[in-house]
């Protein structure tokens, strides 16, 4: 038998994947709920907004990933932090990873159930969607990294789908207006918030810095994957404003699927069943590179990492069982809409947004303060 | 070693599954003994109950007949047709939903609010107000048309298609819109059903979510004139034995900035394809006298119907939309529906008409 490594690394994946990885992590559930929260028209430039201090946030990311001691993985963290830091870090990482697995994958098999199997029990398309992600995990991270590519060409064209939103007889570019507040704003920043946190995700490139070819350069990749993102929630958001118009907007609860239900395509009547399955490749590849950083951050925290001790496909599937299991609880006594839109949305929203806010510019300071290695 | 704990792990997790108690498909959607509906006919029943019918089996070669129920909630509906028939109704594909003109001057917000819940049903679902008793058209219509229900469907899903401007077609996605829309008044399309006929009347206008009044025949020629792509097919007019066809509307519609009065000019562009009346219409100064009383006629007409809607106050043409600008605070809706009552409307017409050609009368 050979010894199998999940954290092999045999070569270096440069700048297509991460254009990928980031775009693609950029692109979650947060994307398919977002007009319901974002409402009115005037969010239209706190999206661009938004855009830009994310594109300044990637620049501040990269500048930390082009260093010297972030090329040497595991080694420049210690060297940043000290070993007993770190170990803390990797812990207190688990926090966020984790919950971020939780929400996309409740959220996710929540739509699946909505749209394709209202009859079918939440639980089973949970462990369907967690089953999945863990094949795909237990892979190793060189080949969920590959997959990214498949993911994008799978998942990347449905918006497409929506461009007939524009000819619809009911879509008049009056559901635009008026493009500035007007009712006095007061929950803008939450709303400004919660564009943040759903541009979160390419923060945890640093997880992955051994297996990418992070040079100076590959920042560009990032800043276009970052400029696609927006570009995609600016189209959705502008296309849902149309579909539903803003006063409808914020009673409707998947409203970029309930869009793609509307369309009754020849070929396929309800497209929203195609679309929601192609959307499962990119869930499946964001759970499983959380999974495998929560599985390493494990490691690290336990100091199995630092004692060379392989890790195991074994461990791995304990810890999805374990993920499960939270989620199954979480599913079973506290899963009532108030708790989703109040709790663990909110929850989920701050998380994302601090971790996206805080690892980039800290690590810069930490790198800084140490001097150069 | 391996291979132990794998099925070890296995056990765990179908174990984890058993304990929380799942099962997972509940729904026997098997084809052969469900029917599908197309349709419901809504009307008022007594005590508040509302009676719901359809035709069932659809689309099966078998003995179809009508079914009708009184019930609290059209949900209950649903269900207790089974207890009634031997297939399982669903409504997965229901395509048509035909409210009688009582029950929507009762309104029928709850009614919408429930439809657009069910996961199962499409927001394509057409919404339609039938006057009169739809049950007998159809109980005596079915031994000569078997599939009736879905001929009426394909009647809408055709017009539907590229918006002609023959008659209103509204699916619940739009009813919705629009009742949600601040300078909007939702509209269904009106028939008229008779033992013998099922015939289109007008277009119905709802006042928030009840229904206020129907336009029918000059009214709701102008009507279609107006709403959709501005396109209509023909456009009669009997009082000069005239008929133009293939009409295009340019609109311009300037309000005020104080909303107390505007100013609606109408581009005409069409051809006259039918003529009757006594003129001359080879000559130039018959036919530009011609025009000129179509100019006045349909500015009458357009008058009389902008007047019946500030009367019954209602915005079915979104007129209120043009008060919008990018960079300025709307006015709400309450205030548009008041100023639009009072609002002075002044209409003109220009009219371009291709005259007939190549004949003489």
């Amino acid at each position: 038998l050979k010894a199998l490594s999940l954290f092999e690394k045999t070569s270096t994946y440069g700048s297509i994947y991460i254009m990928f990885i980031v775009n693609r992590l950029q692109i979650l559930y947060f994307m398919l709920i977002m007009p319901t929260y974002l409402v009115q028209p005037y969010m239209i430039w706190g999206i661009i907004a938004i855009g830009i201090l994310s594109h300044l946030n990637l620049v501040l990311l990269f500048k930390w990933l082009g260093s010297e001691r972030s090329a040497k993985g595991f080694e420049g963290f210690v060297e940043l932090f000290g070993s007993k830091w770190i170990r803390f870090f990797a812990f207190l990482g688990l926090i966020p990873i984790g919950m971020k697995i939780i929400v996309i994958t409740i959220g996710y098999a929540e739509m699946v159930q909505k749209f394709i199997f209202p009859s079918m029990d939440l639980k089973v398309l949970l462990g369907l969607v967690v089953a999945l992600s863990a094949y795909v995990a237990s892979q190793g991270m060189e080949k969920t990294i590959r997959f990214v590519t498949i993911v994008f060409f799978m998942a990347a064209w449905i918006i497409l789908i929506f461009i007939p939103v524009l000819y619809l007889p009911t879509a008049f570019p009056y559901d635009l207006f008026p493009l500035i507040p007007t009712d006095g704003a007061d929950s803008m920043w939450k709303k400004l918030l919660f564009l943040w946190s759903s541009l979160s995700g390419p923060e945890y490139l640093i997880c992955l810095t051994p297996w990418l070819d992070l040079k100076r350069k590959e920042r560009v990749f990032a800043s276009i994957a970052n400029a696609i993102s927006v570009l995609e929630y600016l189209f959705l958001f502008v296309i849902s404003l149309l579909f539903f118009g803003a006063a409808n907007l914020k009673e409707v609860r998947f409203p970029v699927l309930q869009i793609a239900r509307y369309f009754q395509f020849p070929i396929s009547e309800r497209i929203d069943v195609i679309l929601i399955s192609m959307q499962m490749f990119n869930f499946i590849f964001a759970i499983a590179i959380f999974l495998l950083c929560f599985y390493g951050a494990v490691r690290i925290g336990t100091g199995r990492h630092q004692k060379k001790k392989p890790s195991t496909r074994f461990g791995l599937l304990i810890l999805y069982l374990t993920i499960f299991t939270v989620m199954l609880i979480v599913v079973k006594l506290m899963w009532t809409d108030v708790f989703r839109q109040h709790v663990l949305i909110s929850v989920q929203i701050w998380l994302g947004a601090f971790t996206y806010l805080v690892i980039p510019s800290l690590l810069l300071i930490a790198n800084r303060r140490k001097g150069i290695a | 070693m391996r291979t132990i704990r794998y099925i070890s792990i296995c056990c765990i997790w179908i174990l984890t599954l058993l304990t929380t108690g799942c099962s997972t498909f509940v729904e026997n959607n098997k084809i052969e003994e469900i029917a599908p509906v197309v349709f419901w006919a809504l009307r008022q029943g007594e005590n508040g109950k509302i009676k719901i019918s359809t035709i069932a089996p659809p689309l099966i070669k078998e003995q179809k007949r009508l079914l009708s129920l009184e019930v609290d909630l059209l949900k209950l509906g649903s269900k207790d047709f089974n207890f009634k028939y031997y297939r399982e109704l669903k409504n997965g594909q229901i395509r048509l939903l035909m409210i009688d003109e009582e029950l929507a001057k009762q309104g029928i917000h709850s009614l919408i609010n429930t439809l657009s819940l069910d996961p199962e049903i499409s927001p394509r679902l057409y919404l339609v107000v039938t006057k009169g008793n739809v049950e007998d058209y159809i109980t005596r219509q079915l031994e000569k048309q078997e599939d009736l229900d879905f001929f009426i469907y394909r009647l809408f899903k055709h017009y539907e298609a590229n918006n002609e401007g023959v008659i209103t077609v509204v699916n619940l996605h739009e009813f919705i819109k629009k009742l949600y829309l601040p300078y909007a008044s939702p509209i269904m399309p009106a028939f008229k059903a008779s033992k013998e006929d099922f015939i289109y009347e007008g277009t119905a206008f709802f006042q928030n979510d009840r229904l206020k009044a129907i336009a029918k025949a000059k009214d709701e020629q102008v009507f279609q004139l107006f709403n959709h792509q501005h396109y209509a097919k023909l456009l009669s007019i009997p009082e000069l034995s005239v008929g133009i066809g293939h009409v295009r509307s340019k609109i311009n519609w300037s309000i005020q900035p104080d909303r107390s009065s505007s100013k609606l000019v109408v581009d005409l562009y069409g051809s006259i394809e039918e003529y009757r009346g006594d003129k001359d219409i080879m000559n130039p100064v018959e036919v530009a006298q011609l025009n000129k009383d179509i100019q006045t006629i349909l500015e009458d007409q357009t008058r009389e119907l902008l007047t019946k809607m500030q009367q019954w106050k209602v915005d079915p043409l979104q007129v209120g939309n043009r008060t919008l600008k990018p960079f300025a605070r709307p006015v709400s809706k309450q205030q548009w529906f008041k100023d639009w009552e009072h609002m002075k409307i002044d209409v003109a017409y220009r009219i371009h008409l291709l005259p007939l050609s190549n004949l003489k009368t």
